[in-house]
């Protein structure tokens, strides 16, 4: 299943750049995510409990992030099992400064579902993909909101 | 031939179904009944590293939980037919065990089952089953799977092909007719994957009783008789007379139902193990992972014409997925049931058809309502209308051209085909002739003309099919494979009172074996239908049967009924004539009665039987009774035909087809009651045109059926369907004392070229020439495009 999209993030490439590589802000804003464990430099092990429409259920697996272009890129490795299915998803990221301070986050890639989740169908489990990003975003935006900036 | 033969008999069975209350096998629940979830694979193809099960044993309610270590019967369930590759090569037959212990080769594949008190704690319980799978690259497209290096669905053979069979003349004259003929026409294309959907999901009850020894199965199937003498004999080893299969009213099967699956045979293994009776019915989610699917052959094929339209050879390649295990039928389907109808209506002097059949990482494909006819159909009536375009001819006039001319089968002989069969009796010139009537077809073309200037596309698309059912003479389908017999029992009971009871082999599925039946038993005894019951789907009832499928109940276990009811009316005119005085060649039988010719003498059938089983003043000799049993076994194939016609509209903007007419002439013999024929060419001509236009199983790369619910699943619902005109031509089937050829499939088989023709024609003007099915508004609107 193709995924792909953009949202704003009302900061600079440097701030979500250091948001995203840093495991306490992913724990607060990835949905769903119980614990969130540090196996290796942007590797995790994550356990979360997904609710959105008809997807409930706990997942279990690995995070990472790969291709690393400091400040500019990288590729949101996911590998998740659960009872309704598994998820493998490569998605790569862009971090676009929109020149005021604001950065525009483009993703696209290539999710592989297996089990109900695959059966399930590609217009739903988009739908579901989509609020999900929307959910790590605006989380996203309510801890800057929270938080001092670096800068 | 009477009081209600040939009428609308309103349906007996619909007093309950209306109402409800019909006995489906899910409706059944027993005492201390137990109930079962399966643990599923959610890969195509994997291996299995382990199974815990030490948590989910602990969950409540947990009786318990069964793995491919624990079942019993190492190669499974057997497959029913037997295709060698055409150099001889045995067949390549895999195990299909129970639950799998090692290997996963399809989505859906059972590892586990768990057995607990209630269905939510053995969902419960199921979902705490650890699997552990390393996933493996998986193969879903027949002709993929025979590519190099393509994964190997079964490992111990070099290649994915179960067979590699041919039919029909010599490739190389074939090849050679083609070579210097005037027109060559060319096809290359899909003929999809669909899945079957009954409405009813398969269901199965075991029932093992310890203090008698006997198991009795309740089972959604099409031949309870099949099922219990495959699971018996070849499955679990245990004695056929022990087991009771009872299958009460069944929801649909179109096919799917007819083979012996999996689920059936684990649950009669465990109802013995645990001492109770055991459920598992299946989800509408199961049902698209575990049901067989339909069709799924990819074909390239070439049709030589002469320099007037003259077919003059015909050369077909096709692969044709089996699925990762072979299915009861499934070998029989792209081949027997596929292959013996490439001579269509048509003349052909030439016909090879070579079929590669791969095993693929999917779940099995068997027979689906038609099973090999309407692939055959598609291509036969696809080709021939995509020729006469190509060569500027009409295409009601390429196919009068070609037609094989009318034979009765009595006076004139039957025609006998390239491809191993010999047709009964057909007018294929008649049935198209009164289409075209009933279509109008010169106004049509007029209003197409017209509707193209306003920038509506209109197109007519025709089909001329015939098909092969009532599956046949037993030695023939043993020469061609078949690991049974395939002829039917018809046991009449004839009570002291007169009152009839029927037990058939044949098993409704929702046809209206109980009406249909009824009424010609009634009108042959001169009784009326009240005293008629029909009696299907019990073991223990019927005496033995081969079920219902290819269209097979009239014409094969009609037949069987019409001959017990012969030695019923010739042990009744011995005791007629007894108690009449009279001699036996002096009676006459009619209206329920005996007459001594001439006389005002009689007896009636009511007073025969009671003396029959009050035998104080009877013929000497003659055993008491009035009940006999008959086996059947038809002499041929028969051989439904018809003209089925469809008219469409294409949406110019969006490309979505709208279906406007669809007219059915079909000739299915003598046709017994007209309402239910009518009924079962409505529900075949809806599958077809489902097929043509929205139903298609599509997988992922990995195997994954990414379209498997009713959310993205595309049914055909009413608003796709117009209003359906039928009409008959009655050409008699010569070798049946019903005169009758099967009219359950024909529907099916028909409509779904007709369709695709329909909506070539009308995209003729801007170059397109062959669409792929379904013909989706997307793949209309890219036509339309290019």
């Amino acid at each position: 299943m193709q995924v792909k999209g953009n949202y704003m993030v009302n900061t600079t490439p440097n701030v979500v750049w250091d948001m995203i590589t840093n495991p306490a802000v992913l724990e607060k804003i990835t949905p769903g995510i119980k614990t969130l464990t540090v196996t290796g430099p942007d590797q995790y092990d994550a356990i979360s409990e997904v609710k959105v429409g008809p997807v409930k259920g706990n997942f279990e697996g690995t995070l990472s992030l790969k291709d690393q272009v400091n400040l500019e890129s990288c590729v949101l490795v996911v590998d998740q099992k659960s009872k309704m299915g598994n998820v493998v998803a490569e998605i790569s990221m862009k971090l676009i400064p929109d020149g005021n301070d604001n950065t525009e986050v483009q993703y696209t890639g290539d999710a592989k579902m297996s089990g109900m989740l695959a059966r399930m169908g590609q217009r739903i489990m988009s739908g579901v993909v989509s609020t999900l990003s929307r959910q790590f975003f605006q989380s996203l935006n309510k801890e800057l909101e929270g938080e001092p900036s670096t800068e | 031939m009477g009081k209600f033969v040939g009428k609308a008999v309103k349906r007996r069975e619909d007093a309950r179904f209306l109402k409800g209350a019909g006995t489906y096998t899910d409706d059944i629940k027993l005492p201390k009944m137990a109930h079962t979830a399966f643990v599923r694979s959610p890969y195509a193809h994997a291996n299995v590293l382990s199974i815990d099960i030490e948590e989910a044993k602990n969950e409540p309610g947990v009786i318990a939980i069964y793995t491919g270590n624990d079942a019993c019967g190492e190669f499974g369930v057997p497959c029913g037919w037997q295709v060698d590759f055409k150099n001889g090569e045995t067949m390549r037959e895999p195990a299909h065990p129970l639950l799998t212990k090692d290997k996963i080769r399809h989505v859906g594949e059972a590892v586990a089952i768990v057995v607990a008190e209630t269905l939510e704690q053995a969902r419960d319980a199921a979902e705490m089953v650890m699997v552990d799978y390393e996933e493996l690259l998986a193969v879903t497209d027949p002709k993929q799977a025979m590519e190099a290096g393509a994964p190997l669905v079964h490992d111990q053979w070099e290649d994915n092909a179960a067979f590699d069979w041919c039919i029909g003349n010599d490739r190389a004259e074939v090849e050679a007719a083609l070579e210097s003929a005037h027109h060559v026409t060319e096809m290359e294309y899909r003929n999809h994957r669909v899945a079957p959907n009954a409405i009813e999901p398969r269901s199965y009850i075991a029932d093992y009783d310890v203090n008698a020894d006997k198991w009795t199965l309740y089972t959604s199937t099409q031949n309870p008789h099949l099922i219990r003498l495959l699971l018996c004999a070849f499955v679990l080893g245990i004695p056929e007379h022990k087991v009771r299969v009872v299958s009460k009213d069944v929801g649909g099967g179109f096919g799917s139902k007819i083979y012996h699956y999996t689920e059936e045979a684990l649950l009669t293994w465990i109802s013995r193990e645990i001492g109770r009776p055991v459920k598992w019915t299946s989800d509408r989610s199961e049902a698209f992972m575990t049901d067989a699917h339909g069709r799924d052959h990819v074909v390239k094929s070439k049709m030589g014409f002469d320099k007037d339209g003259k077919i003059v050879a015909h050369l077909t390649d096709e692969y044709c997925a089996m699925g990762a295990y072979l299915s009861t039928f499934a070998p029989a389907v792209p081949t027997y049931l596929h292959g013996t109808l490439f001579q269509g209506v048509y003349t052909t002097p030439l016909i090879h058809l070579n079929v590669i059949a791969p095993f693929t990482h999917t779940v099995v494909v068997d027979a689906y309502r038609g099973a090999g006819r309407p692939e055959a159909t598609y291509l036969l009536e696809r080709i021939i209308s995509k020729a006469a375009k190509e060569m500027g001819m009409d295409p009601a006039e390429i196919r009068f051209k070609n037609f094989i001319p009318p034979f009765d089968g009595v006076e004139e002989a039957g025609y006998q085909t390239q491809v191993a069969l010999q047709y009964d009796s057909g007018d294929y010139h008649g049935v198209l002739e009164r289409g075209l009537e009933m279509l109008g077809y010169e106004d049509f073309r007029k209003e197409q003309a017209k509707a193209r200037e306003y920038g509506k596309l209109l197109g007519v698309g025709f089909s001329s099919y015939i098909e092969g059912c009532g599956i046949a003479p037993s030695a023939v389908v043993g020469a061609l494979g078949a690991r049974a017999g395939l002829y039917e029992v018809g046991h009449v009971r004839v009570q002291p009172t007169g009152k009839v009871s029927v037990f058939t082999g044949a098993h409704s599925h929702g046809q209206g074996h109980e009406t249909v039946f009824a009424q010609f038993v009634a009108d042959k005894l001169g009784i009326e239908m009240d005293d008629v019951e029909i009696e299907h789907g019990d073991t223990d009832q019927v005496a033995f049967g081969m079920g219902t499928y290819g269209s097979r109940s009239l014409a094969v276990g009609g037949s069987a009924i019409i001959k017990s009811i012969d030695k019923i009316l010739e042990k009744g005119a011995k005791i007629a004539a007894h108690k009449l005085e009279a001699a036996e060649e002096d009676l006459e039988y009619a209206e329920g009665k005996w007459t001594v010719k001439g006389t005002d003498k009689s007896i009636s059938f009511g007073d025969v039987s009671l003396t029959a089983y009050v035998p104080h003043d009877y013929p000497e000799g003659l055993e008491p009774g009035l009940d006999f049993s008959s086996f059947y076994d038809p002499s041929n194939f028969t051989y439904p035909f018809g003209t089925h016609i469809a008219v469409v509209e294409v949406d110019s903007d969006t490309g979505k087809v709208d279906v406007k007419r669809f007219i059915a002439c079909d000739d299915v013999g003598n046709v017994m009651n007209p309402m239910i024929v009518d009924g079962q060419i409505h529900g075949g001509v809806v599958q077809g045109i489902g097929q043509a236009l929205l139903e298609e199983v599509v997988f992922d790369e990995a195997g994954q059926m990414i379209n498997a619910s009713y959310m993205d699943y595309a049914m055909p619902r009413a608003d796709d369907i117009p209003m359906i005109e039928t009409d008959r031509t009655v050409t008699p089937c010569p070798h049946n004392p019903l005169g009758v050829k099967g009219a359950g499939e024909a529907g099916c088989i028909g409509s779904t070229p007709a369709v695709v023709n329909a909506v070539v024609d009308a995209l003729a003007h801007l170059g397109v020439t062959d669409i792929q099915m379904p013909v989706t508004p997307q793949r209309v609107w890219k036509a339309m495009q290019n």
